[in-house]
């Protein structure tokens, strides 16, 4: 096999593995609250800052720092559901499109007056790894199984524990559970945090291959979202597949062709299955 | 709901430019005295936020700033300040656009200068000249923003991209038997570049200078400066075994391009960029430190380093002032090529086109504006970066243009850069090829 080839594969697949951890974070929330956090890709932004900030400014060891990340973007998420989503849980959809989406401009206009617009870089590096004629970036790599972990610690979760059950229950039928005893309120707070929670989780992963800066969203928000919706909106695994095909997608075609056409395909492919399964391509 | 953002954020924006104006003027009268007079009134229109602020649009505005400020400490035209009406085109073309309108019709103005990107360029371009009124391009490099337009009332004292390919290209060809040991024939080289006006007109200048110096162009392609990933590109840069790689871009894809390169093992023998995110290179050295050593610039000079006694009568003390006084207020090491560009393009402006439109009419219409740009003319040494002043006629290809522009190559060490290229100008030779201390040195 072309060496070449499959180092695109292989990148495929790590870029995928970025994508993943955001597509959670989005997907658990819409599942569950059934609102979309269009600032999504924002909180990752801040998340990063919080990181950044941490290790070269306040010089903190790096994992103190992404272990300071996730309790500091988990309580954005929970405000942000309280300040923003709770009071518009009965409004129209648009409006809560709208809402979130004004607090994507709040995020990057903060973000712009603390930090300027300048690029800031943590400066953290891993060798890369060498395999006959493949290269695998050793940050990449890393970042790809720290994801796989918290996605497999998110699946866990939800899986074996009471409030997982009960997050899982709302998910399935909001309107039924709360005559079961389940507090709805509550849920949505704590699915708001393990949302923030993921969204930190994916900002000190990302942190180390980005630099950050107020619109650093821009790079990676539009695309989570196409993979949401590609996967089923609210569908965890099929979000977690279409991931990866995407990353793949955008990997080999930019191999095949060029660059930018990877995108053209990836886009297409994107149409094609709204086309042809509206409701997403791993949805049940 | 996201009118209202921007409008409060451009309120900010305006007040923060508005406040940072009027706190430099200075409170006691100097040789001269400061300009008291009813004010000019002059559009400012730059990315202070958005991807593009970080890659070049801040320091353009700041060299702006600096100038006006000057200028008005300078007694302006006659006792009369210019005052800077500021825009913040947030690294959107629409928003740039929307923007241009309001300066246009709300403010009245009659000029605007500034203009980051290529991308806003070009659609802005048409407006202004359809309302008749000036744009001056501080920044925006595109050949295509006036070739073949005829544009009356669209001027550009800086380089266009056809002149960044040109002079890479040559500096290669020139250095290539001598410092490579490979006759240029042979010299593999590779174009990547962001897919906007920018990027793609300085990678059609590059192939087109390659394929006439017979050299050979092993990859050409583009991408998004959004892109969130570029390590397949860097994989087929490895298959391609380029010498010398070309690139052009703004700043995220750039620092992800050298962070991907690095983790993908990718080597050759010289790396050159061309302008934006290259030349901010404090921010480049903050984030890879020495591994930026020896990278190249193609970009009009940093005035810093020009040796400044070389230049017109007077040009080398406003050099120094301006300097100065950015590095004081900035806290820089070495100034970005864009705040030269920002300052000696906005002065070029009020002291060659303005003052005089405003001495002989009285007022400063666009036609009057105009009729004073078209009559410039500066020799080579008669401003800041060392480039004359002489705009392309009507009716020529090129209507618009500053014929007497030109970039130069410029190499970093150490966060400092030198010119290196035109030979005749050069204050020290090429670091060539990138010598084994870097991390993407080929590998003999």
């Amino acid at each position: 096999m072309d060496p070449f080839l499959l180092e695109a594969l292989v990148n495929g697949v790590l870029l995928g593995g970025v994508f993943a951890l955001p597509v959670l974070g989005l997907n658990l929330v819409f599942g569950v609250v059934d609102v979309i956090w269009l600032c999504y890709a924002e909180l990752v932004m801040v998340g990063m800052y919080a990181v950044w900030f941490l290790y070269t400014q306040a010089g903190w060891p790096l994992p103190l720092a992404f272990a300071a990340c996730l309790p500091f973007v988990a309580a954005l998420g929970v405000l942000l559901h309280v300040l923003v989503v709770r009071p518009l849980l009965r409004a129209p959809p648009i409006n809560q499109v709208l809402a979130t989406g004004g607090v994507l401009f709040v995020l990057q206009g903060v973000a712009t007056l603390v930090f300027s617009t300048d690029f800031r870089s943590l400066g953290v590096e891993m060798p890369p790894m060498e395999v006959g004629e493949v290269f695998v970036s050793g940050t990449k790599l890393a970042a790809f199984l720290a994801a796989l972990a918290g996605a497999a610690a998110l699946w866990a979760f939800l899986k074996f524990t009471y409030v997982g059950t009960a997050i899982r229950a709302i998910a399935r039928d909001r309107e039924v559970m709360p005559l079961m005893g389940v507090d709805p309120r509550r849920i949505y707070l704590i699915t708001s945090a393990v949302g923030g929670t993921l969204a930190g989780f994916a900002a000190c992963l990302l942190v180390v291959q980005l630099d950050v800066h107020p619109f650093v969203g821009l790079s990676f928000g539009p695309i989570t979202f196409m993979i949401c919706v590609m996967g089923g909106l609210g569908n965890m695994l099929g979000g977690f597949l279409a991931a990866f095909l995407m990353g793949l997608i955008v990997s080999v075609g930019g191999f095949w062709w060029n660059t930018e056409m990877s995108y053209v395909v990836a886009f297409v492919f994107f149409i094609a299955v709204m086309f042809l399964r509206p409701q997403g391509l791993f949805a049940r | 709901m996201p009118s209202t953002t921007a409008t409060t954020r451009r309120a900010l924006l305006r007040t923060g430019a508005a406040g940072a104006l009027a706190a430099t003027v200075p409170a006691s009268p100097r040789a001269q005295g400061p300009a008291r007079g009813e004010p000019l009134r002059v559009g400012v229109m730059t990315d202070l936020s958005g991807p593009f602020a970080g890659a070049g649009s801040q320091p353009l505005f700041w060299g702006a700033e600096v100038a006006i400020e000057l200028f008005n400490e300078r007694g302006g035209v006659d006792g009369r300040p210019v005052q800077a009406v500021t825009a913040d085109s947030q690294s959107k073309a629409d928003v740039a656009i929307n923007e241009a309108e309001r300066l246009l019709g709300q403010e009245g103005l009659e000029v605007v200068t500034g203009i980051y990107s290529s991308a806003h360029a070009v659609p802005l371009s048409g407006r202004f000249e359809q309302a008749r009124k000036i744009m001056w391009i501080t920044s925006a490099i595109s050949t295509a923003v006036l070739k073949d337009r005829n544009l009356r009332y669209v001027f550009r004292p800086t380089v266009h991209s056809d002149q960044y390919g040109e002079a890479s290209v040559s500096f290669i060809h020139e250095h290539a038997q001598s410092k490579l040991g490979t006759p240029p024939e042979r010299v593999r080289l590779a174009a990547i570049y962001e897919d906007g006006p920018y990027g793609t007109g300085v990678a059609a200048a590059i192939e087109a200078n390659a394929k006439a110096r017979n050299m050979p162009l092993v990859l050409k392609e583009g991408y998004s400066a959004s892109a969130p990933d570029l390590s397949t590109l860097v994989t087929k840069l490895r298959r391609e075994r380029p010498d010398v790689i070309l690139h052009t871009g703004y700043n995220p894809d750039i620092t992800l391009f050298l962070r991907q390169a690095k983790a993908g093992g990718l080597r050759f023998k010289a790396l050159i960029g061309h302008g934006a995110g290259y030349a901010q290179i404090d921010r480049l050295t903050e984030a890879f430190g020495n591994d930026v050593n020896y990278v190249y610039n193609v970009d009009p000079v940093g005035t810093q380093m020009l040796d400044w006694s070389k230049l017109g009568p007077g040009v080398g003390d406003l050099a120094k002032v301006f300097v100065e006084r950015y590095q004081a207020k900035h806290r820089v090491r070495d100034l970005p090529a864009h705040a030269s560009m920002g300052f000696n393009n906005t002065w070029i402006f009020l002291e060659h086109v303005l003052k005089p439109a405003v001495r002989k009419t009285g007022g400063m219409s666009a036609e009057a504006l105009r009729e004073a740009a078209l009559a410039v003319d500066i020799p080579v040494g008669g401003t800041i970066q060392g480039y004359g002043v002489k705009f392309a006629a009507p009716g020529t290809p090129m209507s618009g243009q500053n014929e007497r522009a030109f970039p130069v190559v410029m190499q970093f060490e150490n966060a400092r850069g030198r010119v290196v290229w035109p030979t005749a100008i050069a204050s020290a030779p090429p670091v060539l090829p990138l010598p084994p201390s870097s991390p993407y040195a080929a590998r003999s």
